[in-house]
């Protein structure tokens, strides 16, 4: 489990998180939700150890990740950032093949396992292709690959993944891909946070889903129990309607027509 | 299949390696066959022999002077040189994740090359005109001071206990121009001879190589340039980025440090040697990458054998074309390697393979 308790941070006098709680467990999907500028990517750079000046205490599988080496913390969780900008011509296999180099990409094994979640994410094809000749999409699908393949080895202990909007720059089916992609990581025993800005992907494929909003929690629990009306209009300042899929019985989210005034009269 | 293709891949990486060993022997062979004197190659296989001592026949004694004295160490320091040049470039062009860097850009040159012009211009009134003594201390004056610019940069470079690239860069630039301004200062008070003298410096030569100067500086280009080589891994996963190496598993801070401290050693020593010599660090690894993609598990130890390479073919064409004067190797490397560059700079227009 990846446990926070507490994280604030603050950065020129300037509060960005404050008394944060949060846990990932290993195999569910959790999601972080929340209006830009709430602190979410700063949470996750909190959680990968990117980001040190915090105040509060971080736990990896419940050793403190200050004792966790680079090295070592490589093993236990995995990150996608929002954007990746490669400058120089690398084929796709070898953009993938680097979030294996810690554990000697060339045996066999490894070589099955890049196989395999190249297969999986639909990438293959492209192994030999130039990176920089992809689409955005495309260019995305390539860097999930990268990082799933890092922790995709079966180990004695839980591994995490963490990503930073993940399907910004996706079309709908490949959304859709990318979050089953995630479920199937769970099932190896994966726990997986994402920042997710589509909240009707968010409650259909999360387990836990948390809003945030100035730097703190505003609700969490379970996707479809905190999936409220309330609680997202709280959020987001913004009027929304919740109704329910008739078929699955999710619910789901259409944002009302705000004037401006509407959204000042929300935030007040 | 797959354990198939990676056997292949494999071996077509050693093979492209040993292809380019090959080349470099055969430049090498060539270089020592050409030049004022022409030494046919099978005296200089008999003299190698001889040397090793598995013939006793005693091969010419002029080809023998030629050889042994001034073509051979003359051959070794541009091997050493061009691979020092070559390797930093590639190291630094992957640590910047800049494919335009070159290694002047971290203030190695110009320190070096101010703290000659000082030297050469106020140095007369500490050595009182003493050739002897000016011609050993300008290459350790040329080594402190781009040494020393180097750290300084490097300086500027820090915030908040961390490596700024983007800081760092700009650092090197303003470095460079603050030692640009000094330099010209320096100048104003030099005599002809002087000027002369510090121009010729700075246009790079590496006809002052004897086997002293190449043994004492040999461990040291070696050592710097081969540990480069290691960097192999963490240098990929910096091209993705600096927070994607780190969640890789990259310590990127130690990695910056000691790449630049290995390339101001290497490019230093080198500067000291030689004086300046551009382009090789800029052109080579680009070359390389043209031909064989970004993979810096090829790029580094292909830079490593192309840099001499064509440091041996610039030094050959410098030492031929005007025959019996010398061209300056820095003009050689600026003539062939400008036009190349801008080549570069087009064709990348066209692939939008630097904007990106």
């Amino acid at each position: 489990m990846i446990e926070a308790k507490h994280i604030g941070l603050s950065i020129n006098g300037k509060t960005l998180l404050n008394g944060v709680n949060l846990s990932v467990q290993p195999g569910t999907f959790t999601a972080i939700a929340g209006p830009n500028g709430a602190g979410k990517s700063s949470l996750l750079k909190i959680l990968s150890h990117e980001l040190t000046n915090y105040k509060g205490e971080v736990r990896i599988n419940d050793v403190a990740a200050t004792s966790y080496s680079v090295a070592q913390l490589s093993a236990v969780r995995a990150v996608l950032p929002q954007h990746s900008q490669v400058q120089f011509p690398f084929s796709v296999r070898q953009i993938v093949e680097m979030g294996r180099q810690h554990f000697k990409s060339t045996t066999r094994h490894n070589q099955e396992l890049l196989d395999e979640v190249m297969e999986l994410t639909g990438v293959a094809d492209w192994a030999n292709r130039n990176y920089l000749t992809l689409s955005g999409g495309e260019q995305q699908r390539v860097q999930l690959t990268r990082v799933l393949a890092q922790v995709w080895d079966e180990k004695t202990f839980a591994r995490y993944v963490l990503l930073d909007e993940p399907t910004s720059s996706l079309d709908i089916a490949q959304q859709q891909l990318i979050f089953s992609l995630v479920k199937k990581a769970c099932e190896r025993n994966i726990g997986v946070l994402a920042i997710v800005h589509d909240l009707n992907q968010a409650v259909q494929f999360a387990d836990q889903l948390y809003f945030m909003r100035n730097g703190a929690v505003v609700a969490q629990g379970e996707s479809k129990t905190v999936f409220t009306k309330p609680i997202i209009e709280e959020t987001f300042c913004c009027r929304v309607n919740v109704y329910h899929d008739p078929c699955t019985n999710c619910p789901y989210i259409v944002p009302e027509r705000t004037t401006l005034s509407t959204l000042k009269t929300a935030s007040v | 299949m797959s354990a198939a293709t990676i056997t292949w891949k494999q071996q077509k990486v050693s093979a492209l390696i040993g292809i380019l060993s090959l080349v470099l022997v055969m430049v090498a062979l060539v270089a020592l066959s050409i030049g004022q004197v022409t030494i046919p190659l099978k005296d200089i296989v008999l003299m190698v022999f001889y040397k090793v001592g598995l013939t006793a026949q005693q091969p010419d004694a002029v080809f023998e002077t030629v050889l042994w004295s001034i073509r051979l160490p003359r051959i070794v320091m541009t091997i050493l040189i061009g691979a020092a040049l070559a390797v930093s470039g590639a190291a630094l062009q992957g640590l910047f994740r800049n494919p335009l860097v070159e290694p002047g850009l971290i203030g190695v040159s110009s320190g070096a090359a101010l703290a000659v012009v000082t030297l050469v211009v106020f140095g007369s009134f500490l050595f009182t005109g003493s050739a002897l003594g000016m011609s050993l201390v300008m290459p350790v004056a040329a080594f402190a001071g781009g040494f020393a610019a180097t750290m300084l940069v490097m300086k500027i470079g820090q915030q908040l206990g961390k490596t700024n690239i983007a800081v760092l860069i700009l650092g090197g630039v303003a470095i460079n121009a603050l030692a640009g301004a000094l330099m010209g200062l320096v100048i104003f008070y030099a005599d002809e001879n002087q000027l002369r003298m510090f121009t010729f410096w700075t246009l790079g030569d590496l006809g002052g190589a004897t086997w002293q100067k190449v043994l004492i500086t040999a461990p040291v280009l070696i050592l710097s340039s081969v540990w480069m080589l290691t960097y192999q891994f963490p240098l990929n996963a910096i091209a993705i980025g600096e927070a994607e190496a780190f969640h890789m598993g990259v310590d990127v801070e130690r990695v910056k440090k000691s790449i630049v401290f290995f390339s101001a050693l290497a490019v230093g020593v080198s500067v000291s040697l030689a004086g300046i010599i551009g382009f090789i660090g800029l052109v080579v690894p680009h070359l390389v990458r043209v031909i064989f993609r970004a993979d810096n598990r090829l790029v580094l130890p292909a830079s490593l054998l192309g840099g001499p390479i064509l440091l041996l073919l610039a030094d050959l064409l410098a030492r031929t074309l005007v025959a019996p004067t010398e061209l300056p190797i820095g003009v050689v490397t600026a003539l062939i390697g400008a036009p190349f560059f801008i080549f570069l700079l087009v064709r990348a227009n066209h692939k939008n393979e630097f904007t990106r």
